[in-house]
């Protein structure tokens, strides 16, 4: 344990210390306030040495306080979107040139056609705003707010099939089991509410594509308290939150604190700190039942805030609903709101599926923005808009003149943030005029969470903890944090 | 003529400075290396004593003429000139000493000898530090840190980035290195004093010194930044100026000239600003009040007294002197303000958000001098007569007041703020017109007043 190197004269806390100290310090907790991650960082002495000392938290005075990402599962395509590429449609049906291949092992899922037609976008393209950001038609909402994100186009990943990029993006690691970002920031921030969750993952419902696992917003070898908590659309937002029918509130109180007893009694044999957890997790449980209801009622929100997310964010479940959704949980000080967009794998049939996909999460994007910049939270709100990987310049399957597919394609794909701590209407890096290869300042995934790290006030390289013998950290060995998107 | 002539002898130091190093090396080479001398070798050595000083003698008259010219500081020269007259009256003695026979113990010898060579050390690197610059002889060394510059600012100097001027700090101290050994107010070479500003920019017989505003038709900038096999390249002799130096001027220059220029002036030109950053270990960042606030942690009693039922809080810094706080229960009362009283100086983030905030509430927040961000929105109680109460907060940057009933009076005492830099607005009573009117008014400030 790192207290060691800063204690208080002489003290070292040996492992009996450990064990003595949390069970006193649960004693003192548990009774009339409730376990939260809140009290023990502000109030536990041990606690609060644990985390204040262990690693000097935040390392630096934060940007941004909370993230909402927009993850848009299966890859959108960036040339139809973003990357502006008129070479491909001047070379519409022209076979890439082996050269900007250079040899890379495609997927098994294109690697066999014969041939490689280039396939420009049949989306038009334009520049938008005083930034002159290029966006294509199928975005006219975001378009319209250009001036407020910073576009990373030379994106990168290892990765080149979803489960693994997605993990890749979402851990830092291609392998399941590490901690995803936002159980990373919990365990090293904590809390500032009470009775959220400090990750909160939100699924558009109904969607097809690449399978989502709870392990994506999963807390690895961290303590579980910190993993994401899956709010559904409708009636349970969280499954089995509501008491079970004929048990009142009262009963499940008092059955709450007489498992605490309990478990306290096992604690102070056993000293499993998984047992706090799960304490504290109960009882997150117990607050979440009025907390999250009342979250997830958006029946006061007024009806031009509706027509701004626009009239899919009346019907639950949907992209722009849990846009309105992550709104509220950032006004409630949620640290870490993630949000799944499944859809965007689009093999064949590009042009068609992608303007349904871009549809459905266009306007609630841009009203996103736009709605926590009028109230003031975009200022402490970093919002993150981005795909696993990008696709490719070639057609998978046959190119028409009208229809065409994309495969996948880690070596360039392009992401774009708005919020606090980053500048506004800039672009970084760019890819080659095939838009095949990086041209200019690559940005890896690990750099990417060294950034939002950094825009949180975390050294990523200081934020470890450790497991199985060595220490670990979201980016690994990895990341260097990209300074020019930083305000 | 006769300045020509001594000018002339004067550039045969270098020169004739060899010979007597040489012999005096090869003289004391006979002598240490050579055990059983007889006669002859003796007179070998007496006569190489007597060469050495003989052309020692020549090298340091043509050394005095050089030194004498004006080119250089007496304090460059003068351990260089004195330890050379030491080394040539040195050699001269033992000339004599040996000439007239005198016996030489032998530890006597080896402290001549010893003596001899430090003198020659010595008089030898400061010569070279005046033709190679300081620094020559360790800069190339592998493992040493390499001197970007000769001007340096010192560790508190460069701390205070922001109260740097160019002329005083950056300029003058360049000029003084490498023109004011010969353009000064006793000795101004070619009638140019460049020791005070105001004789500086006048000039001398050739004309201007600088004309402000344009480098290229200022003489000093022109001569320094000449080729450097150029006649007229200044300074004639020694180091030349470096490019971050001449850059340096020409930006200046560029700039007006001007005696009181800050040196954070170089904000608005980013390649300037990294050069100067690089060359002198500036930071020339526009710092946020934060980043120069040094403050005392709060006392564990004090963070123990914030009730934890109604606040939330969170050191901003590793220093844990930031505070983040956030009152989280739907109705505040004046107790509570009066809870936080007692750490108001750490308290850096304020979120009072939704929680039945008045006026009066607001008068217990009139004081928080670190304070940059205040969240108040969605307080409907919140009037104008409220936010007179914040005007005295000099350091906030941030303030939130959506939601609120404030009308366009509001605005007065928010444009008092000279802090402020982002003003949230939107379902308040302020009219679009107002917050036009007040956008041209302070144009420093975002305001966000909705779509």
């Amino acid at each position: 344990m790192h207290c060691n190197d800063h204690h208080h004269e002489n003290k070292n806390y040996s492992r009996r210390d450990f064990l003595t100290k949390t069970s006193l310090g649960l004693g003192a907790l548990s009774l009339g306030t409730l376990i939260s991650p809140v009290n023990a960082y502000g109030q536990s002495d041990f606690l609060n040495l644990l985390e204040s000392n262990k690693m000097k938290l935040p390392h630096f005075v934060p940007k941004a306080k909370r993230i909402i990402y927009l993850f848009q599962s299966g890859a959108p395509s960036q040339l139809d979107l973003f990357d502006y590429k008129p070479k491909l449609n001047e070379m519409f049906g022209k076979e890439v040139p082996k050269s900007i291949i250079g040899g890379q092992r495609l997927t098994g899922m294109s690697s066999g056609q014969s041939s490689f037609p280039m396939a420009g976008s049949l989306f038009q393209f334009n520049q938008h705003g005083q930034s002159g950001a290029w966006m294509s038609e199928l975005m006219p909402y975001t378009s319209k707010i250009v001036d407020e994100l910073c576009f990373i186009k030379s994106m990168y990943t290892d990765a080149i099939n979803h489960d693994p990029a997605m993990t890749m993006i979402q851990t830092g690691s291609e392998l399941p089991g590490r901690p995803s970002i936002g159980s990373w920031l919990s365990y090293g921030l904590g809390t500032d509410n009470k009775n959220l969750p400090e990750f909160v993952v939100l699924v558009t419902k109904g969607k097809n594509g690449q399978p989502l696992y709870s392990r994506l917003w999963g807390n690895g070898f961290l303590p579980s308290q910190h993993q994401g908590v899956q709010f559904r659309s409708g009636k349970d937002a969280v499954l089995y939150l509501e008491n079970p029918p004929g048990v009142s509130s009262d009963i499940r109180e008092e059955q709450l604190k007489s498992l605490e007893k309990l478990q306290s009694i096992q604690h102070a044999d056993i000293g499993d700190p998984e047992i706090l957890t799960k304490i504290s997790n109960y009882e997150m449980a117990y607050r979440m039942q009025t907390s999250v209801p009342e979250v997830m009622d958006v029946s006061d929100e007024p009806e031009y805030i509706f027509d701004l997310y626009g009239e899919d964010s009346k019907n639950p479940g949907t992209f722009a609903a849990n846009c309105l959704l992550a709104r509220k949980l950032a006004e409630k000080d949620v640290k870490f709101i993630q949000l799944y967009h499944r859809g965007w794998d689009q093999h064949g049939n590009l042009p068609k599926d992608i303007k349904k996909q871009a549809k459905e999460t266009d306007q609630g994007t841009a009203a996103l923005i736009q709605d926590l910049k009028q109230r003031g939270l975009l200022e402490d709100t970093l919002v993150i808009w981005g795909g696993e990987f990008g696709r490719t310049n070639y057609s998978q399957g046959m190119l028409k003149p009208d229809n065409y597919g994309r495969d996948h394609h880690p070596r360039c794909f392009t992401i774009f943030m708005a919020g606090a701590g980053v500048k506004k209407g800039i672009t970084i890096g760019a890819t080659d005029e095939f838009g095949y290869n990086i041209a200019e300042r690559p940005v890896h995934i690990h750099d990417f969470q060294a950034t939002l790290m950094h825009l949180l006030g975390i050294d990523h390289e200081k934020l470890t903890f450790k497991f199985q013998g060595r220490r670990y950290r979201l980016t690994d060995v990895h990341g260097n944090v990209v300074n020019e998107v930083l305000a | 003529m006769l300045t020509e002539l001594v000018d002339f002898l004067g550039s045969l130091h270098p020169l004739i400075v060899h010979l007597p190093i040489g012999i005096v090396l090869l003289t004391l080479a006979i002598d240490v290396f050579i055990r059983n001398k007889n006669n002859s070798v003796h007179r070998v050595i007496t006569m190489g004593w007597f060469f050495t000083f003989f052309s020692g003698l020549l090298a340091s008259f043509f050394g005095w003429l050089l030194g004498d010219n004006g080119y250089y500081f007496e304090s460059q020269i003068s351990i260089h000139r004195w330890s050379g007259i030491a080394f040539v009256s040195l050699s001269f003695i033992v000339w004599i000493l040996r000439y007239i026979n005198f016996r030489f113990s032998k530890p006597f010898n080896r402290s001549i000898n010893l003596i001899t060579m430090l003198l020659l050390m010595i008089t030898g690197h400061f010569g070279g530090e005046m033709t190679h610059g300081q620094n020559y002889l360790l800069e190339n060394l592998p493992y040493v840190e390499k001197e970007i510059s000769v001007v340096k600012l010192s560790e508190s100097e460069r701390s205070k980035a922001d109260s740097l001027m160019v002329y005083e700090d950056l300029i003058h101290p360049v000029l003084e290195e490498k023109c004011m050994a010969c353009h000064n107010q006793n000795q101004a070479y070619g009638g140019l004093n460049m020791t005070a500003f105001e004789s500086m920019i006048k000039g001398g017989n050739s004309g201007a010194g600088i004309q402000k505003g344009n480098p290229y038709k200022s003489l000093i900038y022109k001569r320094v930044s000449f080729p450097q096999d150029h006649l007229k390249f200044m300074p004639p002799a020694g180091v030349p100026l470096s490019y971050d130096q001449v850059a340096t001027l020409e930006w200046w220059i560029d700039n007006g000239a001007k005696k009181q220029m800050p040196v954070t002036l170089a904000r608005k030109d980013p390649k300037i600003q990294r050069l100067l950053e690089l060359q002198y270990g500036l930071d020339l960042r526009e710092k946020t009040y934060l980043e120069t606030l040094i403050l005392a942690s709060p006392t564990l009693d004090q963070l123990k007294s914030i009730e934890e039922k109604k606040y939330i809080w969170r050191f901003l810094n590793p220093e844990q002197s930031f505070l983040d706080l956030k009152f989280t229960k739907n109705q505040i009362k004046t107790k509570d303000l009066l809870n936080i009283q007692q750490i108001k100086k750490n308290v850096i983030w304020l979120n009072l958000v939704d929680c039945m905030l008045n006026d009066g509430h607001l008068s217990f927040l009139s004081d928080f001098p670190n304070l940059t961000r205040l969240k108040i929105q969605k307080n409907p109680s919140v009037t104008s007569k409220g936010i007179k109460a914040l005007k005295n907060l000099e350091n906030l940057s941030e303030l939130n007041l959506y939601g609120t009933s404030v009308n366009n009076t509001a605005l007065m005492t928010l444009g008092q703020i000279q802090s402020l830099k982002k003003l949230f607005l939107w379902n308040t009573r302020i009219t679009p017109k107002a917050i036009a009117d007040f956008r041209a008014q302070h144009p420093e400030i975002e305001v966000v007043s909705g779509l």
